[in-house]
């Protein structure tokens, strides 16, 4: 995929009405702004940069050693390892296998907002609509430990 | 005035003629027209979310503790959103009569963000007219969350988002402003085709003092092009609350339906809905150092 990169030159604010300005300190300011704003301007939404998503979500191979556990360190374990858990996790463990099988449905009702239970991951929206796929055919296989 | 004239002419009659001078420079210079500037449209440099025109005075530290608390409506077990908190801590610093400088960081996406704003034009009246103050507001942020596919080719410009503002606010009499925002979100990535780079919004303001010290706002943003975020319509945000000014410190107490503290997340990113009580409670508190000497 081709990356569009636009360049905008915004221009100096009108100075008319400035009070104390002065030309020593007013040029570094305006080559500040001008970095800010051209740093880097792309226009990339995620199907064209990574055309793999929304075409296919794998539903096949899901296994507990590699799906599963990719979902979990991606979005879950920062506050719900078995050392995190007990100060930021509210003590739920999903580290290990026993954990997230007795668990699963409830993880299941969080990720998917359903309001059941408490939504996760908390500070934002929620997780990518195939990692939820994903776990919710796990369950339905009967959370196996492969 | 009356005793400098008294003194130039008791100066006069006394034969001290080389003083004259200088005296009569300072009734000269004391005789101009006077501009008068209208000051403290606003209490802080937040009307809630947003900016007001307001920036800190050259040599002074503005640290800001902001917080935006879970839904109200997650019910009395998470405490009404209180057991869920969102901060974010900035230092705000005014380099020039003119120009503030501030960063941030904040837990909403783990997001560093950073600001300049100008002061383009300053309400007055007197010798010079002039309507409305107006600011111009540049800001970049950094989400700094983990990649959520760490396997593909990800880019840093990926992470960027930038936020332009125009502020322009005339205080109408001293107790009443209503200020207006043009603002221009560009986000450098998105998550589907649909969804647009480039967000165009209008933000609206009022605040009205109702005592010395208290005053109400509020504050909404209308959205010209609004699509999904995160698979969710993205809404307009309002906001709004109480400024409450003590010795030194400016408390403000916000109700509003986004949960991000800086302009790409509160315009672009709103999820919340009034009606079903998405209501986010938050606050706030800004504490002011000088360094001037």
């Amino acid at each position: 995929m081709q990356r569009q990169q636009h360049v905008q030159i915004k221009k100096p604010p009108v100075t008319g009405n400035l009070i104390n300005m002065k030309h020593s300190g007013f040029l570094p300011a305006i080559i500040l702004v001008v970095i800010t704003i051209c740093a880097s301007c792309y226009y990339d939404n995620e199907e064209l940069l990574y055309p793999s998503i929304g075409k296919s979500c794998e539903t096949n191979n899901i296994t507990f050693s590699t799906t599963i556990t990719a979902i979990l360190s991606n979005s879950c374990l920062s506050c719900h390892s078995n050392t995190t858990a007990a100060t930021s996790g509210n003590n739920i463990r999903l580290q290990n296998y026993s954990d997230v099988k007795a668990r699963a449905a409830a993880i299941s009702g969080a990720v998917n907002h359903t309001g059941t239970y408490s939504p996760m991951p908390k500070n934002g929206g929620k997780i990518n609509p195939c990692s939820i796929i994903q776990f919710d055919l796990w369950v339905s296989n009967g959370t196996p430990d492969n | 005035m009356k005793r400098l004239s008294t003194v130039v002419a008791f100066l006069l009659i006394s034969g001290t003629i080389f003083a004259q001078n200088d005296l009569l420079d300072l009734l000269n210079e004391e005789t101009q027209p006077e501009i008068e500037f209208a000051n403290a449209t606003f209490k802080s440099t937040r009307i809630m979310n947003g900016h007001s025109i307001e920036r800190m005075p050259s040599g002074q530290l503005d640290f800001r503790i902001s917080h935006r608390f879970g839904r109200i409506n997650s019910g009395a077990y998470e405490f009404f959103g209180l057991d869920q908190a969102n901060i974010r801590l900035g230092l705000e610093y005014g380099i020039l009569d003119w120009l503030m400088a501030g960063i941030g960081r904040g837990t909403y996406e783990k997001t560093i963000d950073g600001f300049l704003k100008f002061t383009v034009l300053r309400q007055s009246s007197g010798a010079r007219s002039m309507p409305v103050s107006v600011s111009v507001l540049s800001s970049a942020a950094i989400n700094s969350l983990k990649w959520a596919d760490p396997d593909r080719t990800n880019y840093f410009s990926s992470r960027l988002s930038y936020v332009h503002q125009v502020l322009i606010a005339p205080k109408i009499i001293s107790s009443i402003s209503l200020p207006l925002s043009p603002s221009f979100v560009h986000r450098n990535l998105v998550a589907t085709e649909l969804d647009p780079n480039d967000l165009w919004s209008l933000g609206a303001g009022g605040r009205v003092k109702i005592t010395k010290r208290v005053s109400f706002n509020a504050e909404y943003y209308y959205l010209f092009n609004p699509k999904t975020y995160m698979g969710q319509q993205v809404l307009n945000p309002l906001s709004v609350g109480f400024d409450i000014e003590t010795g030194g410190h400016v408390f403000q107490l916000i109700f509003t339906n986004s949960i991000a503290m800086i302009e790409k997340g509160f315009i672009s990113e709103t999820t919340g809905s009034w009606g079903k009580g998405d209501i986010h409670f938050g606050f706030n508190i800004s504490r002011v150092f000088s360094f001037k000497k």
